[in-house]
């Protein structure tokens, strides 16, 4: 048996339910997980997932999940945010976590079980396929999924959040010979949002976690319909030791208008790929994102915006900060299709270095099939800026406190942009610990 | 208050101060004068202790060893300097820095810290003897601020920092002649027995404003010359040039 047949047979022992799962399990039958040479995987040390993975347990099944968890454990590790919420521990729907019941109308909200009869018989299976082997894993593997469906002409004044909890974690692997990932349990997060024509919603999406290893294979899917307004903010702040492989695919459709961001807070290896498709005329995404490896960890961001109908504007704006032994890595692809006309698409990717040997890994790609396009793209590597470093520190103002200053002044542009303020919050409570701790 | 003593400072193999001696007294104003590249911004940043300088000789606030100290250190000992070129600081905004200042420094002294609406109270007062809008309380630190802003700003932190030995390095440069009267009035106010200013200047025009009680030239990185505010006007009138000439 091949290692990648093996894995399968492991995370997914079971024949999978459904259509979805058997195209998951049919895509990796073929490919497996990806080559850890492939230019997409070039950041991500795939080896050492894989490592990870056959060392790794299914998540226990019909685990009950208030044993493990409550609402003040969930508001204190992704926040309250004052709308409806769906809660996942362990990848298992927690009815008793979550708030399902008050939705304003307009907006359906639940899981896997909830979401089967609300199918047309008879409608059209879909046929979509994974983008690569982790993702189909995640269709193989995975036992749930958060759905949140906004109608068409619904204007949504709160946001609904999804919150992924991982509590188990290793018991008794922790001496010098355990290796990361070691016993973790994994889960296969999946979420849909679909947000109806002319409709305005926004999504928080956040992965936490208790300690201890854990493996989070996560794929977040945002469709966007004519018109449509969409928030969707994803903050992976799952413990230092955890394993994150997470993907947003983002699909929109004419004159839509989508803000994504991504937030990386922790994690030993995190990958974000983010990949839209402008599918309609006039449509708009501006994506950002701020992540901060410390210690040996790695967080590589991959994203991909691709231009397939005319007139779309795309920004990406992904910040770096990496301390200690960290890496940091962004690849902002930009594809234009032949036979578009009057694309706008920006990248920037600054990045903050706070020791010699931090490393920032910047790449644009771009892929450009069509004249009449604008298209700029900027990366900048640098240390905290001595002089004002200095300048501070001649005010009185404690070394630590100043290069926390400068370091939440870097993160602020993006760390601004986030609504609601409960998130805004949040994120600079966060970025001030966080700060504080790498200063000193 | 200030004592130096045989103070030298080397940067890349080059000596730029080369034995400088200086004592300062509570409640006096002192100038330094001097040509470009006699050392004048070399002495006041070793003096807030900005890295880069090989330092040797003795320097003493207040009976405190400054060399020892961090520059954060330095300002809780009671040591500011008005920077020739206030830095930008993008994304720090001007009304949380200046508390921020004001709060470290009070810790330090074993003040209360002050809270944000008395600290808005006392800013605002501060900036409008400076005839500085408040908004730029609401700005990034020095951002996009013109020079004479810049400077204004600079005397702002040392009015509310209050320190015992100011150090003004060149605080008159790129100043029209409204801007430089409003900063000297900012200083000039700032004057005070329990208090020491070392003005450090290229050009005797500040000092009409600001008038010293002495005033030394600076040549080749030592003190080759001190009197009294005449002094400042003698230089004005024969320029540094038989000074430098006789300095060797």
């Amino acid at each position: 048996m091949s290692s990648d047949a093996a894995l399968l047979e492991r995370l997914a022992p079971t024949a999978g339910v459904g259509a979805r799962a058997e195209r998951g399990r049919a895509f990796f039958d073929a490919h497996g997980l990806p080559d850890p040479k492939a230019e997409a995987w070039r950041y991500t040390p795939v080896t050492e997932i894989r490592a990870a993975l056959e060392h790794a347990v299914p998540a226990p099944s019909g685990s009950t999940s208030s044993t493990v968890a409550d609402r003040p454990l969930i508001d204190a590790l992704a926040g309250s945010h004052g709308g409806p919420r769906l809660v996942f521990v362990d990848g298992l729907f927690s009815a008793e976590l979550s708030d399902v019941e008050a939705t304003p109308g307009g907006l359906w909200i639940g899981d896997a079980e909830a979401l089967r009869p609300r199918r047309a018989p008879g409608a059209p299976a879909p046929q979509d396929e994974p983008a690569d082997g982790f993702h189909a894993l995640n269709w193989a593997a995975g036992s749930d999924v958060a759905a949140v469906l906004v109608d068409a002409d619904t204007h949504l004044d709160v946001p609904v959040h999804v919150v992924h909890l991982s509590t188990a974690g290793s018991t008794g692997s922790d001496g010098p010979d355990a290796t990361a990932g070691a016993d973790a349990t994994v889960t296969h997060p999946r979420t849909v949002v679909r947000v109806g024509a002319g409709s305005t919603a926004a999504v928080i999406e956040s992965f936490v976690g208790t300690g201890g290893p854990s493996i989070t294979n996560s794929s977040t899917r945002v469709v966007a319909a004519e018109g449509a307004t969409v928030t969707y903010h994803r903050v992976m702040s799952e413990p230092a030791e955890a394993i994150h492989v997470g993907r947003t695919g983002i699909e929109q459709a004419a004159h839509s208008r989508v803000a994504a961001t991504s937030v990386i807070t922790d994690g030993r290896i995190v990958r974000n790929a983010v990949d839209v498709v402008l599918g309609g005329d006039g449509a708009r995404s501006d994506l950002s994102g701020l992540y901060l490896p410390t210690d040996h960890q790695r967080h590589d961001n991959v994203v991909t915006v691709d231009h397939a109908a005319s007139h779309g504007t795309s920004t990406q704006r992904f910040k770096g900060i990496v301390d200690d032994h960290g890496r940091g890595s962004f690849s902002g692809h930009v594809i234009v299709r032949h036979g578009t006309i009057g694309t706008d698409a920006a990248q920037s990717n600054p990045n903050l270095v706070l020791t010699p040997t931090a490393q920032a890994d910047t790449r644009p790609w771009l892929e450009i099939f069509a004249d009449d396009v604008r298209c700029t793209h900027g990366a900048t590597v640098g240390r905290l800026d001595d002089d004002a470093l200095f300048y501070l520190r001649s005010r009185g103002i404690p070394t630590a406190q100043a290069r926390a200053m400068l370091i939440a002044a870097f993160a602020a542009e993006v760390v601004d942009s986030v609504t609601p303020e409960s998130l805004r919050d949040h994120l600079s409570t966060w970025l001030h610990t966080r700060t504080v701790e790498v200063s000193s | 208050m200030l004592s130096i003593s045989e103070l030298t400072a080397v940067v890349d193999g080059k000596r730029i101060l080369d034995g400088l001696d200086l004592e300062i007294a509570a409640g006096e104003v002192h100038a330094i004068m001097g040509p470009n590249g006699a050392g004048k911004s070399t002495l006041s940043n070793v003096l807030a202790g900005r890295d880069g300088y090989e330092v040797t000789g003795r320097v003493t606030l207040d009976g405190v060893d400054l060399l020892g100290l961090e520059p954060e250190q330095r300002a809780a000992a009671g040591l500011f300097l008005a920077f020739q070129y206030p830095t930008e600081i993008p994304g720090v905004g001007n009304m949380y820095f200046l508390r921020t200042a004001l709060n470290a420094v009070r810790r330090e002294r074993g003040e209360p810290e002050i809270s944000a609406v008395e600290f808005l109270t006392l800013a605002k007062e501060n900036m409008a003897r400076l005839e500085m809008d408040p908004a730029f309380l609401s700005r990034s630190v020095n951002e996009g601020f013109s020079g004479g802003e810049r400077k204004r700003n600079e005397i702002l932190q040392m009015s509310l920092l209050q320190p015992r030995l100011a150090i003004l390095d060149e605080i008159d440069s790129g100043l029209d002649i409204d801007a430089l009267r409003i900063v000297a009035n900012g200083v000039e106010s700032l004057r005070s027995p329990d208090r020491a200013m070392l003005i450090i200047t290229h050009y005797p025009r500040l000092l009409e404003y600001v008038r010293p009680d002495h005033v030394h030239v600076l040549t080749d990185g030592r003190i080759t010359r001190s009197g009294d505010h005449t002094l400042a006007l003698e230089l004005e009138e024969h320029g540094y040039a038989p000074l430098t000439g006789s300095a060797r």
